[in-house]
């Protein structure tokens, strides 16, 4: 069993060897398998950093960081788990963003590599540790820590409105919105994934830290499996238990006409991308005793298969015209499919990146669970377009709210001897 | 593979990891090239200090190891490390000159100073070898360490202080068991909400101690335990006692017992027995450090949380006496840590001054304690906040202690 398919685009290739060797096409149906690759690799991680060496034959995944034309974590294969955190300026200046930037960039670096931001046991017993510690010898797990930059950081308080992108803006109010304030906006984000939660989980524990003083947490969603598939991965499900993102686009040329952004005068984002994050609540009981059939007719497609109603195969091009012997559509013109898809919006696409939660459950008994949407695109407009329609008319309304919301600009990736979007202090 | 033989060839493996890593730290810690004499221009020697990340260490190198006497700028740059983010030059625990907020990617900045024969310290905190020694030729000017002397009088002050607080704790909770005695409930919790800021000003410097005759894990000798434990911390072994115990029936029951009777009168002499101990305290300068740095950890793991004062809610006023304790601690050490550390000294009290504003917007004279009831609600619609301010001056307070105690 070999790596199917092309390990995707250029920059985003692994220093080591992919876990996708392991999982390849037979994904979670080889999940033996990836139980033992995972063991070996940390086992084997270990090894390798004591003696130095980092050629050893291992199963840990690491990225390429700095002089990447993008930031990891967009068009990078989607990890098993994610932690999304967002931040509220409380500094008013604008040096203190600056060092926050530059020292967040470097230990992204050195965490991506699989290594500690500071001796976690310094020398003296007065001295405070700079990094906790609770991801040693983990390995690096193919973790990746995107870095966005919210509207507020180009308000009146830092001096910086001039060099906004044009198109990073509040999203507008969107049909069917029940935001509450407390899952919704911030000034930055970061979202880190990796094959390891507590891996993901250091990465935002630690650089949280770095910002105190500077920033102050704002909410954060914890993902505890991926809802979206890169190209030699098997379409995972939602909680829903429907596949989410069998037409995810997933190749660089797709990425290149909808994800990377161009031509921006802010030359910082040339190269980056928009990221929407959406806090999405499911009603878990509901659903659950929902009948099949009215499942299959909300999403479009068919539970196991996950096929258009008007196919048999999961990839099959779904046929919105075709219509049953009584006239009716087949895959009614209300369902998540129709209305989300390419075909009835324009051509529009965007690319998806969304991860499963759950946070125990709620005031009245119910689990509290969903999906932390989290989509790339060029162009916000193209979700405002697509959430118009979907916030409107989707049949999955009666089951899905979306709680929490905020819109980052991506800057593209960091040199080597500089830090992300150092531009907007030259 | 059998187990012995396992174990064994773990510490085959050790022993390679350890000659490995001295190897390493002999290549690449901290070090200068050794011998060279810094290079002159414009008058000034020229030393360059690199920080970097190498093989997981965090290394600060300086690019001579000496200088010829008189001007000497450092010009010091982060190439890659995550963890060293200032660097000072020392002489005799003395800063002359320092940059902070390094990060890789920014520029390099430099200072410069004008230096006599001796030996001075770069001081790289987080460094895996923190301090490198720089030589100038020539006559050596002895500079008195003015730091040492400054806390050394900073501790003295402060041990009058904790002893004055314990003091004056022995007549306020006198003053609860009194109002209890008369069972007067509304006096009982006027009188409980005055006696607890003293309690929490010095708490990180009282807490450790055990009455005579009994064993450092039995409950019912630690005198922390008998005095300010809460019901979450329970030992059924020893049962309830001291203030929180006094809070439960004056705030929940809102009566007052032979129990409460009881608990109030162990409370004034448990104050008493800790007033007795506090006087033999003796203090370094890193304890000062720490303990306002653990008033700091009180104020978020059990007062942001409510869960310090859950009957009477008067959370703010621990919050604010623990912020208080904090404060004097540090103001004592002051003196001689803007000696040491002139900038973070300036940082520290403006991040003091921040959270003592944010805690003004809940003063109310006619609440119980001074300040406004800590509801559920204030907490949910505050806490961030709060937390937020109080997280940003514990960051910098919790590492004063490395730097008085190296002083």
């Amino acid at each position: 069993m070999a790596d199917p398919k092309s390990p995707g685009p250029e920059d985003e290739k692994p220093g080591l060897t992919r876990r996708g060797f392991f999982l390849g096409a037979g994904g979670f149906a080889a999940s033996g398998l990836v139980v033992g690759a995972a063991a070996g690799g940390a086992a084997g991680f270990g090894l390798a950093r004591a003696t130095g060496s980092e050629t050893a034959a291992t199963a840990d995944v690491v990225y390429p960081y700095y002089d990447q034309e993008h930031q990891g974590g967009v068009q990078t294969e989607p990890q098993k788990y994610s932690v999304f955190m967002t931040y509220d300026l409380t500094t008013s200046s604008r040096s203190d963003v600056q060092v926050l930037l530059a020292r967040w960039t470097a230990a992204i670096a050195q965490m991506t590599k699989g290594q500690p931001i500071g001796n976690p046991q310094p020398p003296g017993a007065s001295s405070v540790a700079v990094d906790s510690g609770e991801a040693l010898d983990l390995g690096a797990q193919a973790l990746t820590v995107t870095v966005g930059l919210g509207p507020g950081l180009f308000d009146s308080r830092f001096g910086l409105a001039s060099k906004r992108p044009k198109l990073l803006k509040k999203l507008p109010d969107l049909p069917s919105d029940q935001l509450q304030d407390e899952f919704t906006g911030g000034d930055l984000c970061l979202s880190a994934c990796a094959d390891d939660p507590q891996v993901a989980y250091h990465a935002i524990r630690n650089l949280s830290r770095m910002a105190r003083g500077t920033a102050a947490t704002r909410w954060t969603v914890t993902g505890f499996g991926r809802a979206s598939a890169g190209p030699s991965q098997q379409t995972p499900r939602n909680l829903l238990g429907f596949k989410d993102g069998t037409r995810n686009i997933t190749s660089d040329l797709d990425f290149d006409k909808w994800v990377w952004v161009k031509g921006e005068t802010e030359d910082w984002m040339n190269g980056g991308s928009y990221l929407v994050a959406r806090k999405i609540h499911q009603s878990i009981e509901t659903w659950d005793t929902d009948r099949i059939g009215d499942q299959e007719n909300v999403f479009g497609r068919s539970k196991l298969e996950g096929a258009p109603l008007t196919g048999h195969g999961e990839f099959d091009t779904p046929d919105f015209t075709k219509k049953r012997a009584d006239g009716s559509l087949v895959i009614p013109a209300n369902s998540h499919i129709a209305l989300a898809s390419h075909e009835n919006n324009g051509g529009i696409r965007i690319h998806r990146r969304s991860y499963n939660y759950t946070e125990g459950i709620d005031d009245v008994g119910q689990i509290d669970a969903g999906l932390l949407f989290v989509a790339f695109m060029n162009d916000p407009a193209h979700f405002i377009t697509l959430q118009k329609r979907l916030g409107s008319s989707d049949r999955l309304n009666e089951y899905i709210q979306h709680i929490g919301s905020a819109l980052f600009a991506v800057p593209r990736g960091p040199r080597t001897g500089s830090y992300i979007a150092a531009e907007l202090f030259a | 593979m059998n187990r012995s033989s396992l174990a064994r060839t773990s510490a085959v493996l050790a022993a390679a990891v350890a000659l490995a890593l001295a190897v390493s730290s002999c290549s690449t810690g901290g070090s200068a090239t050794s011998g060279s004499v810094a290079s002159v221009v414009h008058g000034a020697s020229q030393v360059s200090v690199s920080l970097a990340s190498k093989n997981g260490k965090d290394v600060c190198t300086l690019s001579s190891s000496s200088a010829k006497a008189g001007p000497v700028t450092f010009t010091v740059k982060n190439e890659s490390s995550t963890a060293i983010s200032e660097v000072e030059l020392l002489s005799n625990e003395r800063i002359l000159g320092e940059k902070e907020n390094l990060a890789p990617g920014l520029a390099a900045v430099s200072f410069t100073v004008t230096l006599t024969g001796g030996t001075y310290q770069v001081y790289c905190p987080g460094a895996d070898k923190q301090l490198t020694s720089f030589t100038i030729a020539g006559k050596s000017v002895k500079v008195a360490n003015t730091a040492t002397g400054a806390l050394q009088s900073g501790i003295e002050g402060y041990a009058a202080y904790v002893t004055q607080e314990v003091t004056t704790m022995i007549s306020a909770t006198n003053a609860l068991k009194s109002a209890v005695d008369s069972g007067d409930v509304t006096a009982s919790q006027k009188a409980y909400a005055l006696a607890r800021p003293y309690y929490e000003r010095v708490e990180s410097d009282v807490d450790g101690f055990i009455l005579p005759g009994f064993s450092a894990t039995d409950n019912a000798g630690n005198l922390d335990y008998l005095i300010d434990m809460r019901e979450s911390n329970l030992d059924p072994a020893v049962g309830w006692h001291g203030f929180h115990a006094v809070e439960r029936d004056l705030f929940q029951a809102k009566t007052i017992t032979a129990s409460t009777k009881q608990l109030a009168a162990e409370l004034a002499t448990n104050v008493q027995k800790l007033d007795a101990l506090t006087r033999s305290l003796t203090y370094k300068p890193e304890d000062l450090a720490n303990g306002a740095s653990d008033l700091l950890e009180e104020v978020q793991s059990s007062k942001i949380t409510g869960e310090e004062e859950s009957y009477s809610h008067i959370d703010l006023v621990d919050f604010a006496a623990n912020v208080e304790g904090a404060q004097q601690a540090f103001a004592y050490l002051q003196p001689g840590l803007t000696k040491i550390d002139p900038t973070l000294t300036r940082k520290i009290v403006t991040q003091f001054a921040a959270v003592n504003t944010l805690l003004d917007k809940y003063k109310d004279s006619s609440a119980l304690g001074g300040y406004v009831s800590y509801t559920a609600a204030l907490r949910t619609s505050d806490g961030p906040t709060l937390s937020a301010a109080v997280e940003a001056l514990h960051e910098n307070l919790a590492t004063i202690a490395a730097k008085v105690a190296t002083a």
